[in-house]
């Protein structure tokens, strides 16, 4: 190593030998640097592009209009009603999926009889597709038929049918209790995998240190899951404020536009007011506060390494 | 008093028997040595003492208090494991601070304890370090600085020093011993090096089989080891053991007799077969009148030479010479044995020694395995 830092510059004395690897190389990478920038670069620009235009959907036809787009994003209700809701249902869903994550790992991590059918069973409803899991949500929550109104009445929580997804702030518990149900099975993997290195010995330490089972999990689980919890919260807090099957389909934004985040508003905006240049306004803005989220999950993973 | 009592414990794992009927009496203040080698028993016993494990029967006992039922945080002991177990999140002052910390002693007390254990270990300097920022040797002092600050009843030790280098290993060593001398606790520690229980303990307990073999000082297990397996697990190279036959005043080996005083041995050895036990180092190796044999092997560690040699039906033996000793491969040889340094066996697969010279502690004859 010594003698590369001593070198000259590679490039000047660069062996043939050396030159053919970099351009093997740059070919290997090349495919997914074509991929990447059709798929991610092209439309980013394009849609930075489309936002300073007013464009009308079906015909893609409009003219050019500056940073109105924009003056309506900052001092209109529309992108800042979505965005407080993107972040109470981020914030919302996000908080159950760990606590129920981080539980359920506790309690599969144990030597529980039924621990590998249940370590299987968790993962049932980050596997079933979103449609699929939204009818029965929707069943459930039904206010004449459902399940769940059934079930409140029967113990005598209420007397009424309560009306789920089509009133505030039913509607938005809703979205996040069905938002947490379908993703914690990602939070319970990572976590129990994490759980398993931690070396059984640092318990039967703080066990003879004079450590209970809750110090045990404030002074030893916690500080090892810190890591893993970090990454976790900051990839699904990213996944989830860009979430948009699920509310979409669960109640497509409303009651009126109570759920309505900011992924629902640009479709909204794009293809049921067919107004895309302004869509492009919302989804550049939508990615600026997006990028608070990469920028420390980016730090994190780089502290890591 | 922190005296340590197993009184016919029994440990079993679904049907493997770890441990049967074993009894030890460990007494305040010593260091007894748990010796053996891998699956005899030794950490298991550790362990139950730690209240890690539970016994499937009998009873332990710490300074005369029953400690079967209680948790290991309330049994007033402190254990320093192989790997040491440090929290990796805690720096080394609130991991030395840690057993302190659960049992209510805050602020100033605290600090002050954690400060003398440092400064007994020369940790002072690193209390703000992280276990992963130090090296080996100076983990193993955070897990002692660890042990020793809430000032335990007995001290449990689980192989501490085999993770070690080996010129750390013997530095650690003097340590400890410099260390049970200075507080003179009870100590509890397994090892599966021979030269760390003899040159550390008062007392070792030679385990194999899930018994106790031979409970006895160093010295003791050294010159009158209780059966076979002891004679054969102390000592590098291990004590020398032929068969042979009884015959009146000598042991015949392959039709050479060798002389032996059966005044010596108790009244069970009667002519027959028996097993003669020798050490290396009372075999004296010349020419003439003696047991013939053969220079297989000549290794010179220095300050020594271990022979390897062939005894007429091919059986092979060690013998230990000094070093400006001059052997060649193939040279033949006569050895003269002292007939006090021999012993006799029982010619079972671990028998009893039959000397009369021992009383050996506590004496448990091999399971058959």
């Amino acid at each position: 190593m010594t003698a590369i830092a001593t070198d000259p510059p590679r490039s000047a004395v660069s062996s043939p030998l050396e030159r053919a690897y970099a351009r093997l190389g740059v070919l290997l990478i090349a495919p997914t640097i074509l991929v990447f920038t059709l798929v991610i670069v092209y439309p980013l620009l394009a849609a930075i592009y489309l936002s300073v235009f007013s464009i009308y959907t079906p015909t893609l036809q409009g003219g050019f209009v500056g940073a109105d787009n924009y003056v309506e994003l900052l001092t209109g209700k529309a992108f800042w009603n979505s965005l407080r809701v993107t972040l109470i249902w981020t914030v919302g869903t996000l908080t159950l999926q760990i606590v129920a994550g981080v539980g359920l790992a506790l309690l599969l991590h144990q030597n529980i009889w039924f621990r590998s059918l249940a370590r299987s069973l968790v993962l049932f409803p980050y596997f079933l597709s979103t449609v699929v899991a939204v009818l029965v949500w929707k069943w459930l929550f039904n206010d004449l038929y459902g399940a769940l109104n059934h079930g409140l009445m029967q113990l005598g929580i209420i007397d009424m049918p309560l009306d789920w997804l089509g009133s505030m702030p039913n509607a938005m518990i809703g979205v996040i209790l069905v938002g947490a149900w379908k993703y914690f099975p990602f939070v319970v993997i990572a976590v129990l995998a994490r759980l398993q290195t931690i070396p059984e010995n640092l318990y039967e330490a703080a066990r003879i240190d004079g450590a209970g089972p809750i110090a045990r999990f404030w002074d030893i689980t916690l500080p090892q899951l810190r890591s893993v919890l970090t990454v976790i919260i900051l990839l699904r807090a990213i996944w989830d404020f860009k979430e948009f099957d699920l509310l979409y389909l669960l109640t497509g934004g409303g009651p009126v536009t109570s759920t309505q985040t900011l992924s629902l508003l640009v479709y909204q905006e794009a293809f049921g007011l067919n107004q895309m240049g302004q869509a492009a306004a919302y989804s550049v803005g939508m990615m600026l506060v997006m990028l608070v989220f990469m920028v420390l999950y980016i730090r994190q993973t780089k502290e890591k390494a | 008093m922190a005296n340590v009592i197993f009184k016919d414990v029994h440990k079993s794992f679904g049907s493997f028997v770890a441990l049967e009927k074993l009894d030890l009496d460990i007494r305040d203040g010593e260091f007894v040595a748990l010796l053996g080698p891998s699956g005899c028993g030794k950490s298991t016993t550790l362990r139950m003492l730690a209240g890690l494990d539970f016994p499937t029967s009998g009873e332990i006992s710490i300074g005369g208090r029953v400690v079967n039922d209680l948790a290991p945080g309330k049994r007033d002991i402190a254990m320093v494991f192989q790997s040491y177990a440090l929290y990796p999140h805690m720096t080394v002052g609130e991991n030395i601070g840690y057993p302190l910390k659960k049992r209510g002693i805050k602020g100033a007390a605290r600090a002050e304890a954690v400060q003398k254990a440092a400064d007994l270990l020369q940790l002072g300097a690193l209390l703000d370090r992280k276990p992963k920022q130090l090296s080996g040797g100076q983990q193993q002092r955070v897990a002692l600085g660890r042990a020793l600050v809430r000032e335990p009843q007995v001290f449990l030790l689980d192989e501490p020093l085999s993770n070690l280098d080996a010129k750390l290993r013997s530095y650690m060593r003097a340590e400890l011993i410099e260390l049970h001398r200075r507080l003179g606790k009870t100590m509890v520690y397994v090892t599966h090096d021979q030269l760390e229980a003899m040159t550390m303990a008062s007392r070792i307990a030679v385990m194999h089989g899930g018994h106790v073999q031979q409970f006895d000082t160093p010295d003791a297990i050294y010159n009158r080891p209780a059966n076979r397996f002891v004679a054969g697990f102390i000592g590098t190279p291990p004590m020398n053991q032929v068969e042979g036959t009884v015959e009146g005043g000598d042991f015949v080996i392959a039709g050479h007799r060798v002389p032996i005083d059966r005044t010596a041995y108790s009244a069970d050895l009667h002519d027959g077969p028996a097993v003669l036990g020798v050490r290396p180092e009372a075999i004296s190796i010349g020419s003439g009148e003696g047991l013939p044999a053969t220079v297989r092997l000549a290794e010179n560690t220095g300050h020594e030479t271990i022979v390897t040699l062939e005894l007429p039906d091919k059986r092979r033996i060690s013998a230990r010479v000094e070093a400006a000793r001059r052997l060649d491969v193939g040279q033949p040889v006569a050895l003269r044995l002292d007939p006090a340094a021999i012993h006799l066996f029982e010619a079972t697969e671990n028998g009893a020694r039959l000397n009369l010279d021992d009383t050996p502690a506590s004496v448990i004859p091999m399971r058959s395995t």
